[in-house]
């Protein structure tokens, strides 16, 4: 196969994504007040209404629909106050009513948008002149188009046993628990708009970030509580018809989601230049193998009969509901993103990053609440770079290593070692870099004798550097660190070695 | 000595307050009458003795204890076998729920209960309520108490016969599409659909949501009001989300007069084909009784009620299908052993369990909801639905109540409607107020002067006014002796009060 630069440059990759997100952090079902989780004793939160007993009947959570409204406007969807529920009918235990409760031509949450920011080594797999415009570095905001956020119900968790991979081809028993049957589920549906795997999963970080930020959902790929499916065709470049899409299934990171895209659109390039067909089919990605696989074949569309759900009156959301649940959206990723460049100076890309997840987003705050510019982006920089892996670190000994590093007193490298140190203790930085005799010399009349012995012992290299060899200042410098043991200041001894050696 | 016979539900009640009698004895006096009388009748598919006594023991317990009793205490009470009450089956008289324990009580049944009434069993019912004669029930018939080779009309077949056998004093169905209304018609007592809303389906086994409503029987209007008023209280039932509040004393004007009151009559209804000529004078009789009473009789017209059943057969499969769909056999109810595979299991668990008619019912439903065939079947009869609707609108706005037939004819015999369509059309006066959501109600009118078989009449009210349709009904039993007849052949048969 070749690779994705290749065919995309002559061919174009229309993708488009079904992102399904559990509403977790609700308190209970969509349509019943059972407990929402799916760690407990299988088929322990069940009654009669998820269970689908005969005579129960649904009745719609409020807080669901709320999120689902919150979802919508922080996606730019037009909110549609008049919706209703319909049941989508199909035969399998793992739906309690053989039909699940979903919603019909009209969602709750119709024609929004998110606009990615697509930058670094990613914004390269989309070709240039290719309908975006590319800044200087290569980076460019790709709109994409929000076709709907539905409501519905999901289903119950089969187990099969005795088959390949947890799989129901040759299982000897299928269990079913329904302890996940009928929680809120909302299903988002992107148009056709994006065109690289890159874009794809950028799409998908930004989708999470978003929801994270709202609190609906702990969004967990790896969990299933965020599920996506990938849909994607080939066309020559500079047709407009769509062709054949294979849909993708089975996608749980961020990773998968871009190595399946990328997998499929330089399959399916393979087939088309080989005078092949791309068969309209759900595709299975396994990640092991790094390939997808055939799930099933379309051949026919199914017919789910869809109707209007009569035991649930259609929706009239009023104003003041909507509004409501305007009020209680924080602030955005993108809006952070923003502020956070503004007030503190620190870089775009940083900003975004720490933006995006609300977690890290409080720590940061919480750590530049009242210091200064400087200190503000050394924070970002230690969030950024050290701060991954680290769970335990508080707001105040991040603040307090972003005060010794601004301040020169320790280095970079020993700014990751107090952080090892101080993970998951009260220990105050301060005091563990002092206890430990690993603050910095920054002192340059007690520099200045090492200085003058590294030069004395490294004529040549003083040479060189008086030849215009610039960079040897980089060894010299080793040698004055190694000299003092560590301790001495590095950006110090650069500025002491080149007054001598200019001087 | 007393017999339940003749005794009103607000009279046992004052009788069990007043320590005249136990609810005990009373229990004991319907536990004998079913005994004596469902022989022949067979309107009961369980009888639940040990729930009934020991729910008036609770009720006589509580009255010793001086506490104060519920509006229906004593009251013996049947409900349609589609309705949970933990502690019996719920069987929907279908081999697919044949050994089905409920697992909670449906809102209306705990409702009766609350205000005192003691459970002593469940009806029989055409399958899943699917018919108007009861005779789809797979277990048995259920016979007319008025002539036992006559059906009781359905599909609340059970709960009109055990009310007119005297075996209890109310009962509770369920109508879709006139299945409350028709068969209290066909057997003589008087049987009421409220408003869609008015009482929770909650704990009601569904056959088309948007259609079906629960509703009491009783021998006397009073008695069904004294029903409503316990199915209401307590206001909309947070588990049934189309339930709504209705705060209304049903009894509050029921013996006010009708007088300058407007009755709406359609005329072609009076004319339809089918329309047996002893029903169509005895519901003229109706309109004098009324006038009489200083009520005025009004033509009103409703243009499209014609079109009422094929809308409403497509309407009321399709949701049939769609409620009917969980039952496979994989969690509860009937399911074929020894099968290979899951499709073939639910399959033959659903070929086996359901009988003709549910069967029917459901393929009607999913053809018509499937792609293609649903554009031209659904909208359209959502669309004649809306339009009945209007019809209905404008209508009440020349009159309060309408009055009609309940049923076209008296009870028919067994077997003698094979034709599904034409069986179909015993509920050509009632359907169109499921497919409004109006309330209906039957009041007795007597006896045909053909078939000398109960003949009874129908009014129909503006959605929530069913005070307003009670009141009618009270004003119509006045003016005719109905009221409170047990079947001749039974009466006095056991259900004395010791």
């Amino acid at each position: 196969m070749k690779e994705l630069a290749e065919v995309l440059k002559d061919w174009e990759a229309v993708i488009g994504l079904e992102v399904h997100t559990e509403l977790t952090t609700l308190d209970t079902k969509m349509f019943c007040n059972c407990r929402l989780s799916h760690d407990d004793e299988p088929n322990t939160n069940v009654c009669p209404v998820c269970l689908g007993m005969p005579g129960a009947l649904p009745v719609p959570n409020r807080k669901a629909i709320q999120s689902i409204v919150m979802a919508g406007l922080a996606t730019n969807c037009e909110i549609q106050k008049h919706s209703m529920f319909y049941r989508k009918h199909y035969f399998y235990p793992d739906m309690a009513k053989n039909f699940q409760t979903t919603q019909g031509p009209v969602a709750f949450c119709m024609y929004g948008h998110l606009d990615l920011e697509v930058f670094g080594e990613g914004s390269s797999e989309r070709p240039d002149g290719t309908g975006v415009e590319k800044a200087a570095d290569g980076s460019y905001v790709a709109p994409i188009r929000i076709l709907r956020i539905h409501m519905e119900e999901d289903a119950a968790k089969m187990v099969h046993v005795g088959g390949e991979e947890g799989r129901i081809t040759a299982a000897t028993e299928s269990l079913v628990d329904y302890n996940r049957c009928g929680t809120p589920l909302i299903e988002l549906v992107t148009e056709p708009d994006l065109r690289t795997p890159e874009e794809a999963r950028l799409f998908m970080e930004k989708l999470r970030e978003t929801y994270l930020t709202l609190g609906i959902s702990d969004c967990s790929l790896e969990s299933g509580s965020m599920r996506c499916d990938g849909n994607i065709s080939l066309r020559r470049r500079g047709e407009t018809a769509y062709g054949t899409k294979t849909e993708m299934k089975n996608i749980n990171s961020f990773k998968s989601l871009h190595d399946a895209l990328e997998y499929e659109i330089r399959r399916q390039a393979e087939v088309l230049e080989e005078g092949g067909i791309v068969y309209q089919e759900t595709r299975h990605w396994e990640p092991s193998r790094r390939r997808t696989i055939v799930m099933r074949v379309k051949e026919t569309a199914d017919d789910y009969r869809l109707f209007p759900d009569p035991d649930l009156a259609p929706f009239d959301l009023t104003d003041a509901f909507i509004e409501e649940c305007r009020s209680r959206i924080p602030e955005l990723p993108d809006a952070k993103r923003d502020r956070y460049v503004t007030a503190y100076g620190i870089k775009r890309a940083d900003a975004a990053q720490i933006a995006g997840d609300p977690k890290t987003a409080r720590l940061f705050e919480q750590a530049v609440d009242g210091v200064g510019e400087k200190v503000a982006g050394t924070v970002a920089n230690v969030i950024v770079n050290l701060l991954p892996g680290h769970e335990g670190v508080s707001s105040e000994q991040l603040r307090s290593i972003a005060v010794l590093l601004a301040g020169d007193a320790i280095t970079f490298a020993q700014a990751r070692e107090v952080l090892d140190l101080v993970d998951g203790t009260d220990d105050d930085p301060e005091r563990v870099v002092d206890a430990r005799g690993m603050r910095q010399v920054s002192d340059a009349g007690e520099l200045a004798p090492i200085v003058a012995e590294v030069l004395a012992r490294c004529p040549d290299q003083a040479q060189q550097y008086r030849d215009g060899n610039k960079k040897v200042v980089g060894f010299l410098v080793g040698q004055c660190m190694k000299a003092s043991k560590g301790s001495g200041n590095p950006k110090l001894f650069n500025r002491l070695l080149t007054q001598r050696l200019e001087g | 000595m007393a017999n339940l016979d003749t005794l009103s539900a607000s009279q046992i009640a004052a009788g069990v307050a007043a320590g005249d009698f136990s609810a005990t004895e009373v229990a004991r006096a319907s536990l004998d009458a079913i005994d004596r009388r469902d022989v022949s009748v067979q309107a009961f598919l369980e009888v639940s003795a040990d729930l009934a006594l020991a729910a008036a023991a609770a009720t006589d317990a509580a009255r010793a204890a001086g506490e104060r009793l519920g509006p229906l205490a004593g009251v013996p009470v049947a409900f349609k076998d589609n309705m949970h009450l933990v502690g019996t089956h719920t069987t929907c008289a279908s081999r697919m729920l044949e050994n089905y324990d409920s697992t909670f009580t449906a809102t209306c049944v705990a409702r009766m209960l609350a205000a005192g009434a003691t459970p002593m069993g469940k009806a029989n019912m055409d399958e899943f309520a699917f018919g108007s004669s009861t005779e789809s029930s797979a277990f048995h018939r259920t016979n007319n108490p008025w002539d036992t080779e006559r059906v009781p009309g359905g599909s609340s077949g059970g709960s009109a016969a055990a009310v007119a056998a005297g075996e209890v004093t109310l009962s509770l169905g369920s109508d879709t599409g006139g299945s409350i209304r028709q068969p209290a018609s066909l057997c003589g007592v008087v049987g009421m659909k409220p408003t869609y809303g008015a009482v929770s389906r909650y704990g009601v086994v569904a056959f088309g949501s948007s259609l079906d409503q629960v509703g009491p029987f009783g021998r006397s209007v009073g008695d069904v009001a004294l029903a409503m008023n316990a199915l209401v209280a307590g206001g909309n039932d947070p588990y049934d989300s189309t339930s709504q509040d209705c705060p209304v004393d049903f009894l509050e004007h029921l013996e006010e007069p009708v007088e300058g009151r407007r009755v709406g009559i359609v005329p072609a209804l009076m004319e339809a084909e089918g329309l047996a000529s002893e029903v169509r004078i005895a519901i003229g009789s109706a309109a004098r009784t009324l006038e009489d009473q200083g009520a005025c009789i009004v033509e009103v017209d409703l243009p499209n009620i014609a079109a009422a059943i094929a809308a409403y057969y497509v309407i009321a499969p399709c949701e049939a299908f769609s409620n009917l769909a969980r039952f496979d056999g994989v969690r509860y109810g009937y399911q074929e052993k020894g099968c290979a595979t899951l499709a073939e299991q639910t399959a033959k668990s659903r070929s086996h369990g359901f009988g003709l008619e549910a069967k029917r019912r459901q393929m009607l439903g999913a053809y018509l909801l499937s792609s293609g065939v649903y554009e031209r079947y659904y909208y359209p009869a959502q669309q004649v639905r809306t339009l009945i609707t209007q019809d209905y609108l404008h209508a009440y706005e020349q009159c309060d109540v309408i009055l009609m037939p309940a049923s076209p004819r008296t009870a028919f015999r067994f077997g003698e409607i094979s034709d599904p369509t034409q069986m179909y059309a015993s509920d050509m006066f009632t359907i169109s107020n499921n497919i409004a959501g109006n309330g209906g109600i039957s009041v007795p009118l007597g006896l045909g002067a053909d078939s000398g078989l109960p003949v009874s009449a129908q009014l129909q009210g503006p959605a929530f006014k069913d005070r307003t349709l009670l009141q009618f009904a009270r004003a119509i039993e006045r003016g005719f002796s109905a009221r409170g007849v047990v079947a001749p052949d039974l009466a006095g048969k056991g259900g004395e009060l010791a």
